[in-house]
């Protein structure tokens, strides 16, 4: 996947742990770990708005792109 | 989100058990009929014939028409026994699942297979039929049968469809 998700470094700028984020934006904290080791397939707008909101950051402070080497996902 | 309770899904799994059964009761009937019983005096007896060739040509159908039967014996059993795991599937609350696609796929092309053999059927019954012995055959040309055909075709694409979407759906945080 050519998506990198830098939840983990955002996190670790705001002192911030995954379970009190988890309390924060309402969503369970099986589901953020999946988002933050990057195994998840897709996010929904309102998801990244929560975390956003949360973090008081933008959605390119937590994803990133990084072309594969063969260029496919 | 509430479920609506159905007696459909009870009921479907016991007919699917006791239809299994009976498919396979179905074909032990036929190869007695095969292998023990066609006398041929008796079926001569049965049909009011005396022995001649078109008497001959008679069994010689009916004892074809009777192999047919019998290979739709497994055919039946393939399409029972898949139908039978999707309704399980159903009961355990998850039946957009990959197998259910592939079970619908197969059970398309069981359903192809035996209406080509329907059609063998009828025509064995057409030559062997004759104003004085008429046989007549529930068999041929069928136009639910190939909608059922078709209909589990698309319904197996469907299926394939919802598959990834809900797939996908779980993977979405």
């Amino acid at each position: 996947m050519a998506i990198i998700v830098k939840l983990d470094d955002v996190l670790h700028d705001r002192r911030m742990t995954l379970s009190q984020l988890a309390e924060r934006v309402d969503i369970t904290l099986a589901n953020l770990s999946i988002l933050k080791t990057g195994k998840a397939r897709a996010m929904r707008f309102s998801t990244l708005d929560a975390i956003c909101t949360a973090l008081d950051c933008q959605p390119g402070d937590i994803l990133s792109f990084a072309p594969d080497e063969e260029g496919r996902d | 989100m509430t479920r609506t309770y159905s007696a459909a899904l009870p009921i479907a799994f016991v007919v699917l058990r006791i239809l299994i059964v009976v498919n396979w009761l179905a074909g032990a009937a036929i190869l007695t009929l095969l292998v023990a019983m066609p006398h041929e005096q008796w079926i001569l007896k049965s049909f009011g014939l005396s022995p001649s060739p078109d008497a001959d040509r008679l069994i010689l159908g009916l004892r074809a028409i009777a192999v047919v039967g019998l290979v739709t014996i497994p055919l039946n059993h393939a399409i029972l026994k898949r139908l039978l795991a999707m309704v399980e599937t159903v009961r355990r609350g998850d039946p957009f699942v990959a197998a259910n696609a592939y079970r619908l796929r197969t059970i398309a092309w069981v359903l192809l297979a035996m209406q080509f053999l329907s059609l063998v059927v009828a025509a064995i019954a057409k030559m062997i039929t004759s104003p004085a012995h008429p046989v007549t055959m529930d068999a041929g040309f069928s136009v639910n049968g190939w909608l059922a055909v078709l209909m589990s075709f698309i319904l197996a694409r469907v299926f394939a469809e919802g598959t990834l979407m809900r797939e996908d759906l779980e993977g979405t945080i």
